[in-house]
């Protein structure tokens, strides 16, 4: 994997880079930020978010119902002490044409994508301060 | 603390305008917070959602699980952001006179 890196833009924003692509992440001015992008909650959820639609687009199109898009909405509940995401609430929205006989299989392939089962099974961190 | 006029009575809120005695609340004071929400008017949907946290919240002391909130109304996730633009924690949950939710986003 190409190497992810983070740097400070002003205030507490700062641009995510890895290979040609970048992205801001901020926090909103009720949190201290200037809100110039997402927060690293908002990215963190929305990571989810896209893997889940990258698996079940790519599912809807293997099963001929690849004139549609899939989206997928998220939110999440938060706890204190320590400050963390207690739950990730996602819909997912299917084309039209999906029939409900369907839904169990793709409940399967939304629970397959990666950044799932990633966080179903926390991986180890290993953070060193240099 | 602050204290704002809210459905006709001063009213204690916090910094991000929540009330802070839950059993000041009536229909009033909703609709006064509903419109520091962005929600000009509560139809029937929006006090659908109010309702079910309220009265949830009287039983339970907590508010519920979002997913239950949305299996207990019938709104999907995405309805429940179009009643309340804030969402169900910071919008829905301040409408419904519930405390303040933990953490940041």
């Amino acid at each position: 994997m190409d190497l992810i890196t983070i740097n400070r833009r002003e205030g507490l924003a700062f641009e995510i880079r890895a290979r040609h692509h970048a992205v801001t992440s901020d926090m909103s001015p009720g949190d201290g930020g200037a809100d110039a992008g997402l927060a690293p909650v908002e990215l963190l959820a929305g990571s989810l978010g896209a893997c889940i639609a990258m698996n079940v687009q790519r599912y809807c199109e293997m099963c001929g119902h690849a004139d549609g898009d899939v989206a997928v909405h998220l939110t999440v509940e938060l706890a204190d002490r320590p400050k963390r995401i207690s739950a990730i609430v996602v819909d997912v929205e299917l084309p039209g044409g999906v029939p409900k006989s369907r839904h169990d299989a793709v409940r399967r392939i939304a629970e397959q994508c990666v950044i799932h089962e990633t966080l179903k099974d926390p991986p180890r961190l290993d953070v060193d301060i240099l | 603390m602050e204290t704002k006029q809210l459905g006709g009575k001063p009213i204690e809120i916090d910094e991000d305008g929540f009330i802070q005695d839950p059993g000041s609340w009536d229909e009033a004071v909703a609709r006064d917070l509903a419109l520091t929400e962005s929600v000009a008017e509560m139809t029937d949907d929006h006090w659908k959602v109010v309702n079910y946290l309220r009265q949830y919240y009287l039983q339970y002391n907590m508010a519920p699980m979002i997913r239950k909130l949305c299996k207990e109304t019938g709104f999907k996730l995405k309805e429940i952001y179009d009643l309340f633009p804030s969402g169900p924690a910071k919008g829905a949950c301040k409408v419904a006179g519930l405390p303040k939710p933990t953490g940041c986003v």
